[in-house]
C-alpha cells in the first residue's frame, strides 16, 4: 500500500530524522491493515510510539515549569492532553517540536524519542523537525495573504518539487476546506470566517508533509459547528499523521482522542507552581473510570 | 483542597439517587403487604397492592426522565457517569419488584376464599418473605453507602432463599392428590417465584453498587456458567 497523500517527490531525507521517519512511514504502509474498529479501540500497547517521552522536564530561567513528564505518543492516534489552566500542557507540546527552543531562557531536561531518534541530539536541525511535526493554534493565524499563497507558502520557502498549484489543492482538500474556497483562492485570507482560517492554518500545516500535528486549543475561538468540522477532520486525518492536541473541553478530548493525559499542577517547596502527568490512559477508561482520583474530580467538573 | 464547582449539577445527581433508592422504600411497603396478602388471603388488601404499584411505576418514570435529562443536559463522565448508568438499572429493577408484588397480589384471590392451606409451605413462604425483605433494605443500604462487601453479602441470603424455593416445590409435589390442595400448592409456588425473583432483583442492584464502586462490571452469581462466578 502507497501512501498517496505523502508526496514522494518531496525533499530527500537528509537527517536522522527524516530517515527515521520515513522509515517508519514504510513501516506504517506494512502495519496499518488492521481494521478500523479494532484499530480505534486498540488499548494502549498496541499503538507504535511515535514519541517516547521520559522524564521531562522543561524551565523557564531556571523556574521549573513542568517535571518529570513521561508517556508515550502512538503513532495515527489522537492524542489529548488535558488539565487546568497553568499545568504545562502547552510547554509539553511546544517539546515535541522544539518551539521552547525560541524562548529565551527555555530549557529542556530528560529525553523526547521522535521514531525512536533524540529529538534533541546535537545533529537534529530545528528547523527540520518543525516541517515534519507541525503545528496549529489557538487563534487562526493566517499570513496577510491569498488563500492560495498561504497555502503555497511553506512549499515554496522549501523547494517543494511538483506542482504547486496541485500542492495547494490537495492541502486544501485535507483541510476540509477546498469546496468552500476553491474558486475565491486570490481573496485575503482575513476575510474567511474563523473555523476556515483555521482549517486554512491546519491546510497550510499539510502543504508541508507534515508527520506529525500537534494542536494546541484549535477549536477554543470557534463556534460549535466550526469545531465538528475540526474535528471531523482530526478524526479523517489521523489515519495518516498522528496529532497531539491540547483541549480545555473535556468532551472534545473524549470525543476525539485515543488516549488522554491528564495533567495537574503542584506548587513545589519554593512555591513555584509546576505541571506533572497524573494519568496518562485509554481516553476511554479516563472518562469512565480514571485511575486516580484528580483525575476523576477534574473530569466530572467537582474542582474548580 | 479546591473549592466544589457543579455544585447544582451535583444536587441533581444527589436528588435522582434519593429518589431512586426512595423506590425501594416503596418496594419494602409493597412486598410487606403483598407477604399479608398471602398468610391471611386478604383479598381487600390484595387490590391495594395492585392499585399502589401505580406509586411505584410513576417513580420510574420520573427517574427515567431525570437520568435522561441530566445525560442530555451535563454530560456526566468518571464516577458521576457510573453512578448514573446503575441508577438506570437500579430503578428498572425496582419497577420489576413492584410488578412481582403486584402478581403475588393477583394470585392469592385466585386460590379463592379460605382455601386448603398447608402450614409447611406457609412456612416456607413467610421466611422467604422474610429474607427477601430484608435483601430489599440491605441492597438500598449497601448502594447508598457504596458498600462494595455489603452488596456481595446479599448472594448468601439470596442463596437461603433459593433453597426455600426448591422447598416449596418439593412441598408441591408432596402435597397429595386432592385438586384443590394442589392447585393452591401450584399457587403458592408462584408466589415462592415471585419472592425469589424480588430476591435477585436485590442481588442486581448489589451487582451494580459494585460497579459503581470499582468501574468494573461483573456478575455475583452466573446462572449460565455456576462454576465460574466468584465466591464471596
Amino acid at each position: 500500500m502507497t501512501d498517496p497523500q505523502r508526496d514522494p517527490e518531496g525533499p530527500p531525507a537528509h537527517d536522522a530524522l527524516s530517515e527515521a521517519a520515513a522509515r517508519s512511514a514504510r513501516h506504517t504502509a506494512v502495519e496499518t491493515h488492521v481494521t478500523p474498529e479494532r484499530h480505534e479501540r486498540a488499548s494502549r500497547t498496541d499503538a507504535r510510539p511515535i514519541f517516547e517521552i521520559d522524564s521531562v522536564s522543561v524551565f523557564y530561567s531556571g523556574t521549573p515549569a513542568v517535571r518529570e513528564i513521561g508517556f508515550h505518543v502512538g503513532e495515527n492516534e489522537i492524542t489529548a492532553l488535558i488539565g487546568p489552566s497553568g499545568c504545562g500542557k502547552s510547554t509539553l507540546l511546544r517539546c515535541l517540536n522544539r518551539m521552547n527552543d525560541l524562548i529565551p531562557g527555555a530549557t529542556v531536561e530528560g529525553s523526547v524519542r521522535y521514531h525512536g531518534a533524540d529529538l534533541y541530539g546535537p545533529k537534529v536541525d530545528p528547523v527540520q523537525v518543525r516541517k515534519l511535526i507541525g503545528m496549529v493554534f489557538q487563534k487562526p493565524n493566517p499570513f496577510p495573504k491569498s488563500i492560495y499563497d498561504n497555502i503555497a507558502f511553506g512549499p515554496r520557502v522549501l523547494g517543494m518539487k511538483g506542482d504547486l498549484d496541485e500542492i495547494v489543492e490537495r492541502a486544501l482538500r485535507r483541510g476540509a476546506l477546498w469546496d468552500e474556497v476553491k474558486d475565491r483562492l486570490d481573496e485575503n485570507a482575513y476575510g474567511m470566517s474563523g473555523g476556515q482560517q483555521q482549517r486554512l492554518c491546519i491546510a497550510r500545516c499539510m502543504a508541508i508533509e507534515p508527520d506529525v500535528i500537534l494542536m494546541d486549543e484549535p477549536c477554543s475561538a470557534l463556534d460549535p459547528i466550526s469545531t465538528g468540522k475540526i474535528e471531523d477532520l482530526m478524526l479523517e486525518l489521523k489515519e495518516n499523521y498522528s496529532i497531539v492536541i491540547v483541549t480545555h473541553n473535556m468532551q472534545q478530548a473524549a470525543r476525539v482522542s485515543d488516549r488522554t493525559a491528564f495533567f495537574t499542577v503542584d506548587l513545589d517547596e519554593d512555591d513555584h507552581r509546576i505541571g506533572r502527568v497524573v494519568e496518562f490512559d485509554d481516553t476511554e477508561k479516563v472518562f469512565t473510570n480514571p485511575s486516580d482520583p484528580r483525575t476523576e474530580a477534574y473530569v466530572t467538573g467537582k474542582v474548580g | 483542597m479546591p473549592a466544589t464547582t457543579r455544585q447544582q449539577f451535583q444536587e441533581e445527581l444527589a436528588e435522582l439517587e434519593r429518589s431512586a433508592l426512595g423506590g425501594l422504600d416503596l418496594v419494602c411497603e409493597a412486598l410487606d403487604r403483598a407477604i399479608e396478602v398471602v398468610q391471611h388471603q386478604d383479598v381487600e388488601l390484595a387490590s391495594m397492592v395492585i392499585a399502589d404499584d401505580d406509586r411505584i411505576d410513576g417513580r420510574y418514570l420520573e427517574v427515567h426522565q431525570g437520568i435522561l435529562s441530566l445525560l442530555a443536559l451535563q454530560a456526566p463522565v468518571a464516577g458521576d457517569l457510573r453512578l448514573v448508568a446503575a441508577l438506570l438499572h437500579v430503578i428498572k429493577h425496582v419497577e420489576r419488584m413492584g410488578d412481582q408484588c403486584v402478581n403475588m397480589a393477583k394470585l392469592v384471590p385466585l386460590a379463592g376464599h379460605e382455601p386448603p392451606a398447608d402450614e409447611e409451605t406457609l412456612g416456607y413462604i413467610a421466611r422467604m418473605g422474610e429474607l427477601s425483605r430484608s435483601l430489599v433494605v440491605q441492597c438500598k443500604l449497601a448502594f447508598a453507602q457504596r458498600d462494595a462487601d455489603l452488596a456481595q453479602d446479599l448472594v448468601r441470603q439470596d442463596d437461603e432463599i433459593d433453597r426455600l424455593n426448591r422447598s416449596c416445590f418439593h412441598r408441591a409435589l408432596a402435597i397429595g392428590d386432592e385438586p384443590d390442595r394442589r392447585e393452591w400448592a401450584m399457587h403458592m409456588m408462584l408466589v415462592a417465584r415471585c419472592l425469589e425473583r424480588v430476591g435477585d432483583n436485590a442481588v442486581d442492584i448489589g451487582e451494580q453498587t459494585a460497579f459503581v464502586v470499582t468501574g468494573l462490571f461483573r456478575e455475583f452469581e452466573d446462572a449460565s456458567h455456576p462454576d465460574s462466578a466468584p465466591k464471596g
